[in-house]
């Protein structure tokens, strides 16, 4: 059996210092993954290296039995792989809605050509559009917020936009990176909650995250990086209760 | 024989290229501004040592005139025009067309001054001729040109890797944000770097205009064929600008034997081309 | 010719000028000092076919937009792969060597002293004699233009431009190339330069590399600053707003000697100002 994603032997390395040294892994389709470990690790880094932004030094990902070795970005996208970034990355200046369709694949009147020519299809298709970015938003709990500018929403919201943005690309694997750090109880309840409704729709999630009790609460799988390698995979539970993972996640032997 | 005689000229304009380079590369290493403004700087210092020749003052009075201009237009432009947009976090384009800007503003105002016609220098130590073998012929000025860009060239190795402010500016270049916390001071460094890149371009600024006359909008071929040596060295390396200046020239130079001069600036361009091609990073790029 | 006309007609020329220097600096974000030789190439093709009777205008334009899209595609494809900055080289080296082209190359473009004689456009056979026709063309030119810049600003593909400029890295995460947006941009500023010549070169009935150099190029700049970045109103501001200048300065008691150098001089200062204290222009957005 083939596995879902799979990374093997990926080494990445800026300058003298390794930020991954022949890390691999696999991830089950339709499970949330969380990948933790202490800063450093190599958590974002791996992220990089699976959707296209950078080119490992060694090793290699393949997705569905088919590996993505030195494919670009938006290849990874259009293959079914999208992910969030940490420090969000939204389209401060567009509204919700536009960064919700500048992320949708393959729309008419994304070259010139089309937007000159057949301006009537582009704005009838644009319509059709509109209706699916607001059921996206709908579904992480923005519709509220549909045309207000990014920059007006608060930290929550801008945290769920990037979920709904990696939606619209119609991904079935998606990488959050960090989604409920800095965020109220109460957001957190919802984030949580969001997660698993997108499990329940078919999605398989990988998640870098910190907070054990997240971690705890969605993970069906864990993954524990440090120094650029997999230590440990397993439940929740038996990460979380293993001592010796616990002494270097707090213990601070980075 | 023409052959060496071109020769001969390569090297003295390359050598004269080399400092407008390696002073473009010091800007542009340390501030990460794509300084264009270096192009009027250069212009102006040759007409500064031709106006106060022309009031009467001694070459050498005259020229170190033209360096102390050179160096308070350079800190001038980083203190009251990059140092406010930096702190206004403008974007790289807006610094960009501010500094053509600048280039346009020192340009014309030669030109409204000094009209957009031709001016010789008028020292007649300048064209005194030596004859080297095979019909060679080097002028005083030429002499002189490579003697003080090498020295030039000489000094700032000795500078940026000898002194302490040279280490500093190699560190602010390296990493700014970490010599920030080290209190180097990153905007007081990038004044220093300006004025120090300015002073230095006023060198090939007035030995240049020695040989070839002065006129208002001459800087920007110079400082085109500068940036291209210090890309196709590799930005950062002082060497790299310094010497693939002289082989840029030394090929434009040598072209002659078989295209008109009015297209060397297609020669030129095609070197950048094919560096751009296959070795986009430089012949001299610093490991990282 | 009357005044007025001259300057609704040059003005509306520039104004397609704008659009394709907007499109590159202000919504691509490549810094381009190069779109003046652009220009200049549509000019000279649309020439040199009238003037030899080979076709009529409109294939001429046609032709000479055609030409535009391709030199703008070579001369941003391989400067855009590799870093924004050298793209600053790249544009210059284009410039200089255009003006060397334009200048040295007797036999086709007339050399320093220029083409004189090109024939008036000519539409369904029928030449356009009148100052009045050739004004309404030059003015139809720039309402296509500003047609075609709005359908495309509010189609997906502008809003794709918008989310480059502020971060390209999301685009590519959102599955995007950014290149191909990029160089399309890049295709479309070419088309709107190459008609801008086209059109000049038969309005004017002369063209020489003065009007396609180096200078031409930060004027054409200084239009999109002013009148603002990225937006319809900013690119036909810019244009009317600076063509006006020279007939200001007039006014003003300036020895003709110095009146270019004066005229650019201003140009400079404007360059900078705005930068400094208003880098949305007059009517565009952040640049």
């Amino acid at each position: 059996m083939t596995a879902y994603l799979q990374a093997s032997g990926v080494d990445v390395s800026f300058g003298g210092l390794k930020a991954l040294n022949d890390c691999g892994f696999t991830v089950q389709q339709g499970k949330i993954t969380c990948l933790v470990g202490p800063n450093g690790a190599g958590k974002t880094t791996i992220f990089n290296v699976i959707t296209g932004f950078l080119r490992p030094g060694a090793g290699s990902v393949s997705f569905k039995g088919q590996t993505l070795d030195g494919w670009k970005p938006q290849a990874i996208v259009a293959a079914g792989i999208a992910r969030t970034f940490q420090n969000l990355r939204l389209f401060v200046d567009l509204t919700a809605i536009d960064n919700v369709l500048a992320s949708m694949p393959a729309q008419t009147g994304e070259e010139p050509v089309a937007a000159i020519f057949r301006p009537f299809h582009v704005a009838s298709a644009q319509r059709h559009r509109r209706v699916e970015a607001l059921a996206i938003l709908n579904r992480v709990g923005l519709i509220e917020r549909a045309n207000d500018f990014t920059r007006n929403l608060s930290y929550g919201e801008q945290k769920l936009l990037t979920i709904a943005r990696v939606l619209a690309t119609g991904a079935e694997l998606i990488l959050l990176d960090e989604p409920a750090s800095g965020l109220s109880a109460g957001a957190l309840d919802g984030v949580m909650a969001l997660l698993r409704r997108l499990q329940d729709d078919g999605k398989t999630l990988l998640v870098v995250e910190h907070n054990t009790r997240v971690v705890q609460q969605i993970a069906d799988d864990v993954l524990f990086l440090h120094q650029g390698h997999l230590m440990a995979q397993g439940t929740p539970e038996a990460i979380v209760n293993d001592p010796a993972l616990a002494e270097i996640y707090f213990g601070g032997t980075i | 024989m023409l052959a060496l005689q071109l020769l001969c000229n390569g090297i003295v304009t390359g050598c004269a290229l080399g400092i407008v380079a390696v002073s473009f590369s010091l800007v542009y290493a340390t501030t990460k501004i794509f300084h264009v403004a270096h192009a009027g700087v250069y212009t102006m210092s040759g007409y500064v040592a031709w106006s106060l020749l022309r009031h009467g003052f001694p070459a050498p009075i005259a020229f170190v005139g033209a360096i102390a201009a050179a160096t308070a237009l350079g800190a001038l432009i980083q203190g009251v025009l990059y140092a406010r947009l930096e702190r206004r976090r403008a974007t790289h384009l807006v610094v960009l067309i501010a500094s053509l800007g600048t280039l346009a503003v020192i340009q014309n105002i030669l030109a409204a001054v000094f009209t957009a016609n031709i001016l010789q220098f008028e020292l007649p130590w300048g064209s005194q001729v030596f004859h080297l073998g095979g019909n060679v012929r080097l002028t005083m000025t030429q002499l002189l040109t490579v003697l003080v860009n090498v020295a030039a060239y000489g000094g700032v190795m000795w500078f940026s890797h000898g002194t302490i402010l040279g280490k500093q500016i190699r560190a602010v270049a390296s990493n700014p944000f970490l010599a920030e916390i080290v209190r180097l001071q990153p905007r007081r460094v990038h004044i220093y770097v300006m004025a120090i890149a300015s002073a230095l371009v006023c060198l090939p600024g007035i030995l240049v205009p020695l040989d070839f006359g002065l006129q208002p909008y001459n800087g920007v071929t110079p400082l085109l064929t500068a940036t291209i040596a210090m890309i196709a060295g590799g930005v950062g390396s002082i060497t790299g600008a310094f010497v693939l200046a002289i082989v840029i020239t030394e090929l434009q130079n040598m072209s002659l034997l078989f295209i008109p001069g009015e297209w060397s600036i297609g020669v030129t361009f095609f070197i950048f081309v094919v560096f751009m091609l296959f070795r986009p990073t430089g012949l001299f790029a610093a490991a990282r | 010719m009357d005044f007025w006309f001259s300057y609704i007609a040059l003005a509306s020329i520039y104004v397609l000028l704008g659009l394709s220097t907007n499109l590159l600096v202000g919504i691509a974000g490549i810094f381009s000092v190069s779109q003046a030789a652009v220009f200049g190439v549509g000019a000279y093709i649309v020439a040199f076919f009238l003037m030899n009777e080979t076709m009529s205008f409109l294939p001429a334009l046609a032709i000479a937009a055609l030409c535009c899209i391709a030199l703008n595609i070579l001369v941003t494809l391989p400067a855009l792969r590799v870093s924004g900055d050298y793209f600053v080289v790249t544009s210059f080296g284009i410039q200089l060597l255009a003006t060397a082209v334009f200048t040295n190359w007797t036999d086709g473009t007339g050399g320093a002293n220029g083409l004189p004689g090109i024939p008036p456009p000519d539409l369904a056979g029928k030449a356009l004699e009148s100052s009045g026709e050739v004004v309404s063309l030059c003015v139809a030119g720039m309402g296509l233009g500003c047609l075609i810049f709005w359908l495309v600003m509010r189609a997906p593909f502008g809003r794709l431009l918008r989310a480059i400029r502020e971060d390209e890295l999301a685009v590519a995460a959102a599955g995007k190339s950014v290149l191909r947006a990029k160089v399309s941009a890049a295709a479309l500023a070419g088309a709107f330069a190459g008609t801008a010549g086209g059109l000049y070169a038969t309005f004017l009935s002369f063209i020489d590399p003065s009007s396609f150099d180096l200078d031409s190029s930060i004027l054409l700049l200084t239009m999109v600053v002013v009148g603002g970045a990225r937006t319809l109103a900013g690119s036909i501001l810019g244009p009317f707003l600076l063509l006006a200048l020279p007939q200001i300065l007039t006014l003003v008691d300036i020895p003709t000697t110095v009146a270019a150098a004066a005229r650019q001089l201003i140009y400079g200062v404007l360059l900078i100002a705005f930068m400094l204290f208003r880098p949305q222009g007059l009517a565009g957005e952040k640049l």
